[in-house]
């Protein structure tokens, strides 16, 4: 584990390449978080509410990065008599300016239905343990996906949604244990960062069968809400048990491009 | 292909998030070096191991930071020569007992307080035990990472030389020469700094200095424990970790194992865990909130630049243990 070596020997202690490399390290780091925040590419890695801090970190880091590079032209800097890393001199900051250049070049991935499938989709997942009392504010037509499942969390009566008016969009995903003529239309939410998205989805009734749609496109769905008694599978004891649940009635359906905002936030 | 891109996206979001929290972790650590008299601290710490604990697992108040955060600072407690008992207790507590968590628990459980109630008492009481257990070990250097201990040897070798009142020039080693005065270009200055006038004028720069060394430095621990974490995370499915979890007992342990995996920050984890709630029992989801601030692979790669590899085995086992003793006791009474 210990790589280091007794650096009181090391000549190369004071190697102005080192000083380069930890600066170099601090602008590409600094430049990848501001290309993250002007872009909207953040919105794919973490919650929207860390922009700020994404924001503040990127300029921290590109000034810290000038004012080191600053020092190493002057030749002024001190450095420790010890180094405290496990690394060899360098090796820390190289590492960090690969990953910067790497995350320069290679955009974030949008997480698919295979994501979905490996965490587990769910119907019921912004829940309270108790849920408190609800007034909806918003007309069922203009409620977003993430706003639905919320709807229902809050008030889990299927039959009172009966006929209610839905616009909603999401990605495809198909499950097993419902019919053919049913798919999930789904999106992922983020706590956080985008580690712990998780998916949350609507089930849809087709008039065709859900091969026409295949898994992960983007679709725009417009339709009124049934209640149906559908096969849903248990997340913990993974038996499928037949439950009432709000189903989605499609009426026109209509394939979108990859929206720029593809998750829903907690 | 796909999966491998999904899994440096993770290991990207990893980064982005705890990026920030990093470098106020090191802003903070630099600036205990000049904030803090290190002779005051070490004066005012209480020298009982137990209450230096208490004492130290509630320093968490004053540094609001999260567990990437937390580590920088625990190093400079350690080589400001405070204790380990209390560097350990604030290292663990300090994630879980600190205002900004407990207000997003209370916002995430606010109906259930008796989660936020005892994810502090259990978070307090692992981080003195442990605290306190360490505290058995006399000598600091022996818990510490060879590097680390080496450093933390120059520091205290050369504040004994100079306390000797050896005429600078004879002691070996470089020397700067500030305003007609010399100083001995070493770690000595750092901790000097904040009394020494003369070193006054470098203040700025041994600030910029230090903060730019434990960055790259522990910015490259980070950059490997995410990497592992998001690996963990695309490879393993979650459904694969929920569904160990059936009863009691193997739903607190398919928690704690999300918990490492997930390397969640502490600040949202209470958000999280409440997407669980109606899945998994409270006692479980207690365990994620107590252990998942402690211990995730994501920090783990930071703690190896301060312990040996078998002291944070050692930690981990001990807080692993205790976590699931107090939320199997918990749920056998609520």
């Amino acid at each position: 584990m210990n790589l280091a070596n007794p650096r009181k020997a090391n000549p190369n202690k004071n190697n102005p390449l080192f000083s380069w490399l930890d600066g170099l390290a601090l602008l590409t780091w600094g430049s990848l978080l501001l290309k993250y925040t002007i872009t909207g590419q953040y919105k794919l890695l973490i919650h929207p509410n860390y922009y700020g801090l994404v924001l503040a970190s990127s300029i921290i880091l590109l000034g810290l990065g000038i004012v080191k590079i600053k020092l190493t032209l002057a030749h002024t800097q001190q450095k420790n008599s010890e180094h405290i890393a496990l690394f060899s001199p360098g090796f820390s900051s190289s590492l960090l300016i690969c990953v910067a250049i790497a995350g320069l070049m290679i955009p974030p991935k949008i997480l698919t239905s295979q994501s979905a499938m490996k965490t587990g989709v769910r119907d019921i997942p912004l829940t309270r343990s108790q849920p408190q009392s609800f007034r909806t504010v918003t007309k069922p037509e203009e409620r977003s996906l993430i706003e639905w499942i919320r709807t229902i969390n809050a008030y889990p009566e299927p039959d009172a949604y009966k006929g209610q008016l839905a616009n909603v969009s999401g990605f495809v995903l198909h499950l097993k244990e419902l019919p053919d003529n049913y798919l999930m239309l789904s999106r992922f939410v983020i706590t956080c960062c985008a580690v712990d998205a998780y998916p949350i989805g609507i089930p849809v009734k087709l008039e065709t069968s859900r091969n026409t749609y295949p898994p992960d496109t983007w679709l725009q769905i417009q339709g009124a809400m049934i209640a149906e008694t559908l096969p849903i599978k248990e997340q913990v004891s993974k038996t499928t048990m037949e439950r009432r649940s709000v189903v989605l009635a499609a009426k026109s359906i209509k394939s979108i491009p990859i929206p720029a905002d593809p998750y829903g936030y907690k | 292909m796909n999966q491998l891109h999904i899994a440096f996206t993770l290991f990207l979001s990893l980064l982005v998030e705890a990026i920030p929290f990093l470098l106020l972790g090191v802003l903070l650590s630099s600036g205990l070096l000049f904030l803090i008299d290190e002779k005051q601290l070490i004066t005012r710490l209480p020298k009982n191991p137990l209450l230096g604990s208490v004492v130290g697992s509630c320093i968490g108040f004053l540094f609001p930071v999260c567990e990437c955060g937390n580590i920088p600072v625990a190093r400079r407690l350690l080589l400001k020569r405070v204790s380990p008992s209390v560097a350990i207790s604030f290292l663990l507590a300090a994630p879980t007992i600190n205002p900004i968590v407990i207000w997003s628990t209370w916002v995430a459980f606010g109906n259930q307080p008796q989660i936020v109630i005892f994810r502090v008492l259990f978070s307090l009481a692992i981080a003195i035990i442990v605290g306190w257990v360490f505290s058995t070990q006399k000598d600091t250097r022996l818990l510490l990472q060879t590097s680390f201990a080496r450093r933390f040897d120059s520091i205290i070798y050369s504040q004994s030389e100079n306390t000797e009142g050896k005429p600078l020039l004879l002691q070996s080693g470089s020397f700067i020469l500030d305003g007609g005065q010399v100083l001995p270009f070493n770690n000595s200055l750092l901790l000097d700094a904040g009394q020494n006038s003369a070193a006054l004028k470098s203040k700025g720069q041994f600030f910029v200095d230090n903060l730019l060394q434990e960055f790259s430095e522990l910015g490259g621990m980070l950059v490997l424990g995410s990497a592992i974490a998001a690996i963990i995370q695309v490879f393993v499915p979650r459904e694969f970790v929920l569904n160990l979890g059936q009863d009691t007992i193997t739903s607190i342990l398919a928690m704690m194992l999300l918990a490492v995996i997930v390397s969640i920050c502490s600040t949202v984890d209470s958000f999280f865990a409440l997407s669980f709630a109606a899945t998994f029992t409270s006692g479980s989801l207690l365990a994620f909130l107590v252990f998942g601030p402690t211990i995730d692979i994501k920090s783990i790669g930071l703690m190896a630049s301060i312990f040996k590899p078998k002291i944070i085995i050692y930690i981990f086992t001990l807080v692993a243990q205790l976590t699931f003793i107090f939320t199997l006791t918990y749920s056998y009474f609520f």
